[in-house]
């Protein structure tokens, strides 16, 4: 009966998607980040664990838990997708037998508890409350049945299936530990610590000790998922790459943030090329461009982009944090600050609600940490950036 | 007839004809509201001290005007759902509209807005500005975070001519909080001055007399009064329950309209008293006319006043206790044995030189005390023996729910709790009166 509801579906475009006409966007939707590679280059060892992991789990007729773990955009979701996928083409060359593959995301919940539901969901395609679906597949799980198939799911953002009394986390372990539920769990989260950090020791002791960290991509490496993508394609110079890269690992490893920063640094290019014909390659200079965009403090520019009592304010918080030694000082006694630094400029001071409402404006941007309005003279206020850094905006300015 | 179309100076000397001295206020909120199918500004903030007639100059532009307009009080609605639920309602119901079948029912900020637009479009007022007006809004700032700065950009939000009016005695500073909103365009409604005052009052002249009459005694009154009040209703209230008393020369025969000096004589130490009680409320205003037909009002007033009533019937232990806990809180512990101990008349020479630095215990206010250091003032104080039965720590406690004394860091109730004593020190002489006990003897500053 459940099949007579209609399917989902996305009104379909008016015209249809552009395809890429020149060099510049061809290479621009290689690198998006949506655009998953066949084979994922660098991560090939971790492929091969994943793989041998479940493979054995699937001849064998048993279950188990991985747990997964790295900082994002490391990799870990496409390689899980990956051996998945290799695991299905096996199955197709019948050198594997079959199985049924489901996954569940920690952050697509609502709440935990709904992961039963949507487990539910996808292994019978039945609708259930969560405790019903929890008390169903507890069945499923835990009587023996006519049922064949091995289940391998993926788990993924863990953390957020954390509850108070953990029975979300603690029935998805337990449940591959029955000898009749033949279920593979692939266990996918941040933190490289997790299970010794949020679970309790029974639950951390069903997942037991089958552990993969996901390292920071190297600059060789970001450079080698770069190039890959980049295959066939005269788009980039070589040292472009390079630079990006290693700007890249030397802060994150982050791969994402890599193509975004060569995406980034091809439109720059096709914006600065001299026409739309004769596109230049991407040198270091538009990846550097594209860097300064990505990684500089908009604080500073803020700063320095300030009204003039705007930057004389932040000029008396830090002088009043001088005077007095603190990080925190009184709205009164920057008043008192601001009104002397006012004089020696030659400007005319002004009235407590003017400056109450540049006070304002600054904590709305979050250059200052403020209280609420309603303790006026009294409210306390903190600096949100480093008084290094307000001193270095605002010199250069003044300094002219 | 149409507000919009009569021209600007025409509303403002009819709305200036009910509300005298806000000439200023009218003709820029006026100009701001322009004309019924223009843009205004999104929010106004007007504020100004109690009765400056925030309330009275907006709401009677919205009448004369005949704006679509909705009126609503913080105090009333004391939650975002009934603040919601109130000016859509409203809308429907000030606009001389058909009621709807069923109540608006609106949960959250989400659901205002939407409803808001679908109300406008009901009421076929999507030409005109909609005016809001929220009274004491101040109070928005403790209901949802989100109100305040939805409210002041609902133009933009709901996409339609509206404008909201906020109305508050506090200024806009304290208001702001979090990452900022639209700032409203602020309207201040300054105080009176005193011939501001005399011209508002006269106008509710009693028929019988002239204005000129009337604006005499309008500022005898004024002349005694305005030194401590300058709020225009609590002047209208008192000028109008001493009138009678300030005529009574006239009615007896006694004086004539012109014999000013006479009915001055007669009436000043009247206002004197009205002063010291009618305007503290020590004495309600009907009692207040009662005493002045009774010529000896001054007399009666001392005995009636609520300050008056601070005699209390109490226990004979309890008011010893009382006592005990008064001395205890405004006397330095250290002070104890000098006043409660049998021989101790030594140091008596050298406190008495440092008596000059010490600072007065009675401006700083009660300091709490321990039930032991009760305990042993009391025994010192009463005379006679007296068990420590249930009884006293029983009267110990109802002296506390009676909120003569207070408990301190009340987290332990049994072991050695602590007090304050909140009795003034005139309250405090008159029950030690009645057990004929001297407590300033006993208090470390009188000494």
């Amino acid at each position: 009966k459940s099949s007579t509801c209609v399917t989902p579906k996305i009104p379909d475009r008016c015209e249809p998607l552009s395809s890429p006409s020149n060099v510049l966007e061809e290479a621009r939707t290689r690198l998006h980040v949506s655009a998953v590679p066949d084979s994922l280059p660098c991560r090939e060892t971790e492929f091969e664990d994943i793989f041998n992991f479940v493979e054995s789990k699937i001849l064998d007729g048993t279950g188990g838990c991985m747990y997964i773990s790295g900082v994002p955009g490391t990799g870990k979701t496409a390689t899980v997708h990956e051996v998945v996928r290799a695991l299905h083409r096996a199955t197709e060359q019948e050198e594997l037998p079959g199985f049924k593959y489901i996954e569940i995301n920690g952050m697509k919940l609502t709440e935990p508890r709904q992961a039963y539901v949507q487990m539910l969901q996808q292994l019978s395609n039945q609708k259930a409350t969560p405790d019903h679906a929890a008390d169903l597949l507890n069945k499923k799980f835990t009587t023996p049945g006519p049922r064949k198939e091995t289940i391998v799911m993926l788990a993924d953002e863990l953390d957020l299936l954390w509850t108070r009394k953990q029975d979300v986390m603690y029935n998805i372990f337990d449940w591959p530990s029955h000898r009749h539920a033949r279920l593979v769990v692939l266990a996918v989260a941040n933190t490289m610590d997790l299970p010794e950090r949020i679970m309790m020791k029974r639950v951390s002791s069903r997942l037991g000790l089958t552990r993969m960290t996901f390292q920071p991509y190297t600059f060789k490496q970001l450079q080698e998922i770069v190039i890959s993508r980049m295959k066939g394609l005269k788009a980039f110079e070589e040292d472009a790459i390079q630079l990006a890269a290693r700007k890249v690992a030397a802060v994150s490893g982050d791969a994402r943030r890599a193509l975004d920063i060569c995406r980034r640094a091809t439109e720059i290019a096709e914006n600065l090329s001299p026409s739309k014909t004769k596109l230049s390659l991407v040198g270091m200079s538009h990846v550097n461009a594209a860097l300064q965009e990505m990684f500089s403090s908009p604080k500073v520019v803020a700063m320095r982009t300030a009204s003039d009592q705007e930057k004389i304010f932040l000029r008396a918080v830090v002088a009043e944090f001088q005077r007095c030694g603190l990080e925190e000082a009184e709205f009164a006694k920057i008043y008192i600050q601001h009104t002397a630094l006012c004089r020696i400029d030659g400007l005319k001071p002004p009235s407590t609600t003017e400056m109450a409402r540049v006070c304002a404006r600054l904590g709305s941007v979050r250059l200052l940490l403020v209280e609420h309005g309603r303790n006026d003279l009294q409210m306390r206020v903190r600096l949100n950036v480093s008084q290094d850094d307000v001193l270095y905006a605002l010199k250069e300015k003044s300094g002219v | 007839m149409d507000g919009s179309e009569t021209p600007i100076a025409d509303t403002v000397s009819s709305v200036s004809e009910s509300i005298p001295c806000r000439e200023s206020q009218i003709k820029l909120l006026l100009s701001l509201f322009g004309e019924k199918r223009c843009m205004t500004v999104p929010a106004i903030f007007a504020y100004g001290h109690t009765a400056t007639g925030k309330s009275a100059v907006i709401n009677s532009i919205l009448k004369t005007c005949k704006l679509p307009h909705v009126l609503v009080n913080c105090v009333e609605c004391y939650s975002s759902r009934f603040l919601y639920e109130a000016v859509l309602n409203g809308l429907y119901t000030n606009n001389g509209r058909q009621k709807p079948e069923t109540p608006v029912k609106c949960e959250n900020m989400n659901d205002f807005v939407r409803l808001f637009r679908h109300t406008c479009m009901d009421l076929h007022l999507q030409n005109e500005t909609v005016y809001i007006v929220i009274d004491k809004a101040e109070r928005l700032r403790e209901m949802d975070a989100n109100i305040l700065p939805a409210f002041l950009g609902l133009q933009e939000l709901a996409d339609g001519n509206v404008c909201v009016i906020l109305l508050s005695e506090i200024v806009w500073e304290k208001f702001r909080c979090g990452t900022g909103f639209q700032e409203p365009f602020i309207v201040q409604f300054p105080d009176y001055n005193k011939d501001e005052l005399l011209r508002i009052l006269v106008r509710s002249a009693p028929e019988g007399y002239s204005a000129e009459f009337y604006q005499m005694y309008l500022s005898l009154v004024l002349s005694v009064f305005h030194i401590v009040c300058r709020n225009l209703s609590e002047l209208q209230h008192l000028a109008a329950i001493n009138f009678r008393k300030y005529i009574e020369p006239i009615k007896n025969g006694e004086a004539t309209e012109s014999d000013s000096r006479k009915l001055w004589k007669n009436f000043e130490p009247h206002l004197k008293k009205a002063l010291q009680t009618v305007y503290l409320r020590e004495v309600s205003s009907t009692q207040w006319e009662r005493m002045l037909e009774e010529s000896d009002a001054g007399k009666m007033m001392t005995q009636q006043g609520l300050s008056s009533r601070t005699h209390v019937e109490l226990p004979y232990y309890s008011k010893y206790l009382l006592i005990a806990a008064y001395l205890a809180s405004y006397n330095p512990a250290k002070s104890d044995k000098k006043f409660f101990s049998k021989h101790s008349d030594k140091h008596k020479k050298s406190k008495v030189i440092k008596k000059q630095e010490r600072t007065n215990n009675h401006m700083l206010g009660p300091k709490p005390f321990p039930l032991d250091r009760l305990m042993a003032v009391f025994y010192a104080i009463v005379e006679g023996k007296v068990a420590p039965t249930a009884n006293i720590f029983m009267q110990i406690t109802s002296l506390v729910s009676v909120h003569l004394l207070s408990q301190v860091a009340g987290d332990d109730q049994i072991d050695v709790p602590k007090y304050k004593c909140l009795v003034s020190l005139d309250f405090i002489k008159s029950v030690a009166r009645t057990v004929n006990f001297d407590v300033v003897r006993y208090l470390y500053d009188f000494v």
